[in-house]
């Protein structure tokens, strides 16, 4: 296992640069997911890791060592791409034996490697057939073998779940998850959807624009967003975010609502006053729950039910405020109707809040376990 | 499916129109044939019609003035113990031998290296493609005029002041063949290039990227990706390929007009045995029985490459 090193990564394209310098560190055996809205430079950074794109500027070591010039191959890394890249005209068998192409192994040790990734994965009764009688998930699954049956010192992986259906989708997500758990392999995956990277990784990093903007486990992503992408990026439904400006009222700082005027203290400390700052307050919609009554010095926001999504597990709620639509969550089996005037509360302890201008995060506590 | 034609024609009219009687299917199929029809009957008309034509007229002895006569198998005895028939099946073979591996090997390499260029694509696939578009005639002259001896030809005046002896080319019975072939073989390669293109494009880049990956040198990737997943394009190409040179008549005929398939009929291909049996001496009955030897060849050729292709790749 490898330890991967990205120091001031740079990837231009004529004029356009797709990766603006970039920092990160994998640590061995560590599962990292690089995840961003399309165009942010994440499949771009990892097929420079690949070495499938020439670096711009900056260096990529692997366990130390410069690999800049080093030919894919000489990297040993493995990669799963989107569309699986496995060969159409030969079996399954010699779809993972060409992960052992360069070895140098004897023909009966590549034949029981092959067996014994196989075995691992489920498709030892597939070996002798083409990608053609496979399913979606089973192709995968060759995938993944060619590139495990070399034991490479890191696997990448290029959104390698986007072209199946949601269930699949789910299936193989705990499929990787417990083949690292079980290698151990640092692995670097690429993803669009905040979903998977909150399910796998150990560490995620959120890229937009070529830039890194924010790198952590993702319960601190979720619980601490540094600025508004990832907040909304992170977690769904996304997260409501109401404009705002700092306040003071009766001697105490806090913000006041551009819609419907309500004032709220958050756990933040709100120093140097500031008034007047623009700020958004963001509340995740699991926060905010639909009640009848409020606990006193609870953040309260009323208005009337638009639309009602009953997911069977929860029930979201899309609440008309003022001009603002804000998503909540009706407790139990309770289901509001259209209409409805309702009010919806979160503990002030649960809120975030931003500056409306720059778009970061005023710092915030840790919440506290109950 | 049925039901539902009943009641959308039930406001409308009384049952037992004939539209009404028909089920959605059966009109479904009526339509159908009513479009096929077009192309089925022009088909039959200036295609199978004539076709059939010449398989009756091949077991005749029809010459044009008297009407034709039933002489059972005798032409195909007589093309049988023709040696001039042998010597222009062996030359339909040498051009299709020689020219469908030459011409698909250096289309390929064209195409495999036009593939990577980026710089001015467009146009080099546009020069490559140009000699397709032009009139097979004035290409014929064109390179008829190339290979001309000294002081016309210009290969020939080349190799004179490279102190090279001159060729005979087109004059020779050993040389005239591969002459002819030349511009044959460039004409088509347009067509070829384009279609290799087109299929070197449809493999997917992430195919490359794994290979790459895995170690796999240019020349394993050329050989144990790239090729196998050209088969159908290959296929088709061999196939399209050799109907063509089994077919060569144009620059033959071109070439050299003064004596068509010569010197000593060394380049004459089965098309200009039948045009000349045909109507040089007007023996229509023997250029029928020709023509039906040149369609079973065709024929095996096209029944081969249905079967290539139901192989799975």
């Amino acid at each position: 296992m490898a330890t991967i090193a990205l120091e001031k990564l740079v990837k231009r394209y004529g004029p356009t640069t797709i990766v603006q310098g970039i920092d990160l560190t994998v640590a061995e055996g560590e599962f990292v997911v690089l995840v961003g809205p399309s165009g942010c430079g994440k499949s771009t950074t990892l097929r420079m890791i690949a070495g499938l794109e020439d670096v711009s500027d900056g260096l990529i070591r692997i366990d130390g060592r410069v690999v800049n010039q080093v030919e894919p191959k000489g990297r040993n890394i493995a990669m799963v791409f989107q569309n699986y890249a496995i060969y159409p005209h030969v079996t399954v068998a010699e779809n993972i034996g060409f992960g052992l192409y360069t070895s140098t192994l004897p023909k009966a040790e590549k034949q029981a490697r092959i067996q014994e990734v196989a075995r691992s994965l489920g498709l030892e009764a597939l070996l002798d057939r083409r990608p053609a009688q496979l399913s979606g998930g089973q192709r995968q699954r060759v995938a993944i073998g060619r590139a495990m049956v070399r034991n490479p010192s890191a696997f990448l992986f290029d959104e390698p779940l986007s072209n199946l259906d949601a269930q699949l989708r789910g299936q193989m997500r705990i499929e990787i998850k417990r083949l690292h758990q079980k290698l151990g392999a640092t692995s670097v995956f690429v993803t669009h959807d905040q979903v998977e990277a909150m399910t796998m990784a150990d560490r995620i990093v959120v890229m937009r624009e070529g830039r890194i903007l924010q790198i952590g486990a993702p319960m601190e992503l979720y619980e601490r967003p540094i600025d508004v992408f990832t907040a909304r990026f992170i977690g769904s439904p996304t997260m409501n975010l109401l404009p705002g400006a700092l306040a003071s009222r009766d001697g105490a700082d806090g913000v006041a609502l551009e819609d419907g005027g309500a004032f709220v203290r958050p756990p933040i400390a709100l120093t140097g006053g500031g008034g007047g700052t623009n700020v958004l307050l963001g509340v995740r919609p699991h926060d905010l729950v639909l009640t009848g009554s409020p606990d006193a010095g609870a953040f309260t926001l009323s208005g009337t039910v638009a639309v009602v999504e009953t997911l069977g597990t929860e029930t979201l709620v899309h609440v008309d405020i003022g001009r603002r639509s804000v998503i909540g969550l009706a407790p139990g089996r309770a289901v509001p109707v259209p209409g409805q005037r309702v009010t919806l509360a979160a503990d002030p302890a649960a809120l975030h809040l931003f500056d409306a201008a720059t778009e970061r995060a005023f710092p915030r506590p840790l919440l506290q376990q109950p | 499916m049925r039901e539902a034609p009943a009641t959308a024609h039930g406001t409308e009219g009384k049952a037992g129109r004939l539209s009404d009687r028909l089920t959605l299917s059966t009109k479904r199929v009526l339509w159908a044939w009513l479009f096929l029809a077009v192309p089925v009957v022009f088909y039959g008309a200036i295609r199978f019609w004539p076709t059939a034509e010449a398989f009756w007229i091949s077991f005749t002895d029809w010459n044009l003035l008297r009407p034709a006569q039933f002489v059972g198998l005798d032409n195909y005895r007589r093309l049988l113990a023709d040696p001039l028939f042998w010597k222009v099946f062996a030359n339909t073979f040498l051009y299709l031998i020689l020219g469908t591996p030459v011409s698909l090997v250096l289309s390929f390499a064209i195409a495999y290296h036009l593939d990577r260029v980026r710089f001015l694509h467009g146009f080099l696939r546009a020069l490559y493609f140009l000699p397709f578009l032009t009139t097979a005639v004035a290409m014929a002259w064109v390179w008829r005029y190339f290979f001309q001896p000294v002081p016309i030809g210009p290969i020939n005046n080349l190799l004179a002041s490279l102190g090279l002896p001159a060729q005979p080319f087109l004059r020779s019975t050993v040389q005239a063949l591969p002459t002819i072939l030349v511009p044959a073989v460039w004409a088509g390669m347009g067509f070829q290039i384009i279609i290799f293109l087109a299929g070197l494009r449809a493999i997917p880049t992430s195919y490359y990227e794994a290979a790459r990956i895995d170690g796999l040198s240019e020349r394993a990737i050329l050989w144990r990706i790239t090729l196998p997943l050209l088969k159908p394009t290959l296929v088709f190409l061999v196939v399209f390929a050799s109907i063509g040179f089994l077919r060569i008549f144009d620059y033959v005929y071109n070439m050299n007009t003064n004596d068509p398939g010569g010197p000593l009929d060394s380049t004459k291909p089965l098309v200009i045995m039948i045009y000349q049996t045909a109507f040089k001496s007007y023996d229509i009955g023997y250029a029928s029985a020709q023509t039906v030897v040149l369609f079973l060849i065709l024929l095996v050729l096209s029944l081969l490459q249905l079967r290539l292709m139901r192989q799975p790749t």
